[in-house]
């Protein structure tokens, strides 16, 4: 059984009285341990996409099936992490953490040790008592993914996560998400992030799922046969051959329109 | 164009038939004066508006454009915005005498001016200091300097700025239209020659004591304003809007089917350029230096010094102060202390219902499309009555209901100040409950925040900040409105006033009874050591601590 499995969802939006489908009968499958992207250009629904797999927006048609159920509401097992952080600014970056597991009802004495443990894992000890307007925008990140990471997720969903960072914070953390997602036997499971990055998605993805703009519409996939850890395939041939394929991808979606 | 035409002809209409109504109908003949009062109120109103148009605009971008003129001028028009309308009064009492007739028409420009300039001017300081860094130096590095740059660049950018900053003036100039048309001095009413609907609203009010009359002419005057509004602000603002770098504040009165939408869109107000808006009083509380407020203060002293110099028509001596604080209302100096408690105390009283409703009636509006749909065209139709116009009509009805003169009034003030002080608190939690991030609601809905939980971790926290400027805000308004409220002229001077203890009245009885200048402005004094010290004491600091939660985006 696939992790996820997004069935036909449409989703048409009203703008100033005009109706714009921003996602138009879109279907693709995550696999167990599966690292999936979705790339396109601004405005092709990618975003939309993937809150309605986290169950923040509805779809007008069409069902995303989860552990064989179909989503309806947002639940712990389905993590995020937000292209602007998303950080409450009132919280200190250990209380982030601890917020949505407050929520579930966990003791306090156990949240303060999850906070600690998860922003050791994005390596944030030491500022577990700062504002998050005292942390640097990689630093924040790292917060966000922290948090997200705490719920122990079957999936984490990353709307483009790096892509109000510099290019060298947006490196290292790009190899932290790679090591955590690739530790055997702990959450979480599947990724699916969206980007409009292609050398980021070939650099990270299993596969990747390329669409098209208004309407939103998968027009291909591309398996990304990279072995990792890919740090060290970063400079040869065979990187920049997928690079050039999701491009190619990318331009068929263009010559349709 | 043939829809506004109509608009034109159907809200003229209306208002003629309501002043034809009111005129045959009541039975004082000075009401038959209606039509022509009207117009008189409106064009005073409109004089003051051009002449605080230029004098903000000029100042404003003199002030934001120079650096030396910033460090005078800001701090002493900060201050000067600070100071209620009555503490003008010293000034206008020149005019009164030396001009006659006129002088007294160009005494209520003055009063109503000193109401209405500020926010034009802070308007303009604010929207030039918020052109972006990047056209500043793009257009420099065309070339663009001295007069082009105000031309191309400036202007454009403080158009909308302006616009919303008259519209403001002009709320204002009604508002205290009323406090301006009918002076008081030494037992004597003093009203303007071309007459006004202040004069027709005071005389119902306070000579007649017709409370039916009282509500009529209420009801005329906010439908003026209403209908004046929906013809020319609600226009220009839509159109200034356009092409500017930020949004402003624009609440539209046209069409209350719009409403819902609107709740989403038109208020998510990024900056609003309120009359003592929050990035001036932000910039007031955070920027200034300890010589800029020194001279400030310095400044003002020597304005005070001017004024009673400009009235006594000498310098102020020792002697002179000495009889100040000899003649009455001296005689009640010793309970001055009281006073301050007691004003305080209604201020405090009505501040705490203001912030309980505000918080209770933006987070329903914000969060509840419903409620939203209910509580902002009564929030809409609300601005546009004359608050201080509502004193004479609330005071009556409750005597009427209570039975005692002293508990109505003591009532009316509390009431009045909660009418005054809510608006700026609820414009500044809508706005700000408005204004949490989309990412943030989202990362509220994922990690399944619901009820009370959304309220203490998400939204609560989000507005603190803008409590704390709403806070401010009202209080400053506050001040203003319970000077006019502790006291309640009679137009007969054998008949004794009736007023509630408080600096307020104290302040009344100091200015209008006995012309007293030396406890007016001492009175004044003690305000601003209050003032001032609240905002050192509690709202400086608060506000700096809230800093952080500011959403950056």
């Amino acid at each position: 059984m696939p992790a996820l499995e997004v069935k036909n969802i449409s989703k048409t939006f009203v703008e100033d009285k005009v109706k714009v489908k921003a996602l138009d009968d879109v279907s693709f499958i995550v696999e167990d341990e599966e690292f999936v992207c979705l790339v396109g250009p601004s405005g092709c629904g990618k975003s939309t996409m993937l809150r309605i797999i986290a169950g923040l927006e509805k779809a007008d048609s069409g069902d995303v099936i989860f552990q064989g159920k179909p989503i309806t509401g947002p639940s712990p097992k389905i993590s995020m992490v937000f292209q602007l952080f998303g950080l409450l600014p009132w919280k200190t970056a250990i209380e982030n953490v601890e917020v949505p597991l407050e929520v579930l009802g966990m003791p306090k004495k156990d949240r303060v040790a999850a906070g600690m443990e998860y922003l050791k894992m994005v390596e944030l000890e030491g500022f577990e008592n700062t504002y998050p307007h005292d942390l640097s925008g990689g630093m924040k990140q790292r917060v966000g993914i922290a948090r997200a990471l705490a719920l122990k997720p079957e999936i984490l969903l990353m709307d483009e996560p790096f892509s109000s960072l510099d290019e060298l914070t947006a490196k290292t953390l790009r190899d932290l998400v790679l090591e955590i997602w690739r530790r055997k036997g702990e959450p979480p499971n599947s990724m699916v992030m969206v980007s409009h990055n292609v050398e980021e998605a070939v650099y990270m993805a299993d596969r990747v799922i390329v669409m098209s703009p208004r309407p939103g519409r998968v027009v291909g996939e591309v398996k990304i046969e990279i072995p990792r850890p890919r740090f060290e395939h970063r400079r040869e041939p065979v990187y920049f051959r997928f690079v050039d394929e999701v491009m190619g991808t990318l331009q068929k979606g263009n010559h349709k329109q | 164009m043939r829809g506004y035409l109509l608009k034109v002809a159907g809200g003229f209409a209306l208002l003629a038939l309501m002043a034809y109504l009111i005129g045959t109908l009541s039975p004082y003949p000075e009401m038959a004066n209606l039509p022509l009062f009207t117009l008189s109120t409106i064009t005073r109103i409109f004089i003051t508006l051009l002449i605080s148009l230029a004098w903000g605009v000029s100042f404003g971008i003199l002030a934001s454009t120079n650096r030396t003129a910033s460090i005078v001028i800001t701090p002493i028009i900060d201050l000067l915005q600070s100071i209620p309308i009555l503490g003008y009064f010293p000034l206008v009492i020149g005019f009164l005498f030396a001009f006659g007739a006129i002088g007294i028409e160009l005494s209520v420009v003055l009063l109503l001016f000193t109401s209405m300039a500020w926010a034009i001017f802070f308007g303009v300081l604010g929207a030039v200091k918020g052109i972006p860094t990047n056209v500043v130096e793009s257009s420099k590095s065309f070339g663009l300097t001295g007069w082009r740059y105000v031309r191309h660049i400036v202007l454009p950018a403080i158009a909308p700025a302006v616009v919303s900053g008259a519209n403001l003036a002009w709320s204002d100039g009604w508002f205290f239209m009323i406090a301006a048309e009918y002076i008081q001095y030494k037992g004597d009413v003093v009203v303007p020659p071309s007459g006004g609907l202040g004069v027709l609203l005071a005389r119902a009010a306070y000579h007649y004591e017709d409370m039916n009359l009282a509500v009529v002419l209420l009801v005329f005057i906010t439908t003026l304003v209403v209908v004046i509004n929906s013809l020319t602000w609600h226009k220009l603002m839509e159109r200034a809007n356009k092409g500017t770098f930020k949004p402003i504040l624009n609440i539209d009165l046209s069409g209350i089917g719009k409403l819902e939408a609107r709740a989403v869109s038109d208020l998510d107000l990024e900056d609003l350029h309120l009359p003592k808006s929050f990035s001036a009083v932000a910039q007031r509380l955070r920027r200034y230096s300890r010589a800029e407020r020194l001279i400030a203060y310095s400044s003002v002293l020597a304005l005070i010094i001017f004024i009673m110099f400009s009235e006594a028509h000498h310098f102020p001596s020792i002697a002179d102060i000495q009889a100040g604080f000899s003649t009455p209302p001296a005689e009640f100096l010793p309970q001055l202390p009281m006073y301050i408690l007691l004003t305080m105390g209604r201020l405090g009283v009505a501040y705490l219902i203001s912030l309980a409703v505000a918080i209770g009636l933006g987070v329903l509006a914000a969060e509840n499309r419903l409620m939203a749909s209910i509580i902002y065209p009564i929030y809409d139709v609300g601005q546009g009555v004359p608050i201080l116009a509502l004193f004479p009509v609330i005071y009556l009805g409750l005597t009427d209901f209570i039975g005692s003169q002293r508990a109505a009034l003591e009532v009316t003030c509390v009431v009045m100040l909660v009418l005054d002080m809510i608006w700026y608190m609820f414009i500044n939690i809508t706005s700000a409950v408005k204004n949490i991030p989309s990412e943030l609601r989202e990362v509220g809905q994922l990690f399944g925040f619901r009820g009370l939980k959304r309220v203490t971790h998400l939204v609560i926290p989000a507005i603190l900040p803008a409590i704390v400027t709403g806070s401010i805000l009202s209080w400053g308004t506050g001040w203003n409105t319970i000077i006019f409220s502790e006291y309640l002229p009679q137009s007969d001077p054998a008949v004794p006033a009736v007023s509630v203890p408080g600096l307020g009245s104290f302040l009344d009885i100091s200015g209008y009874v006995y012309g007293n200048t030396v406890l007016l402005v001492f009175t004044l004094i003690i305000i601003s050591v209050i003032v001032l010290s609240m905002e050192a004491l509690i709202w400086r600091r608060l506000l700096r601590r809230f800093e952080k939660y500011k959403v950056e985006v």
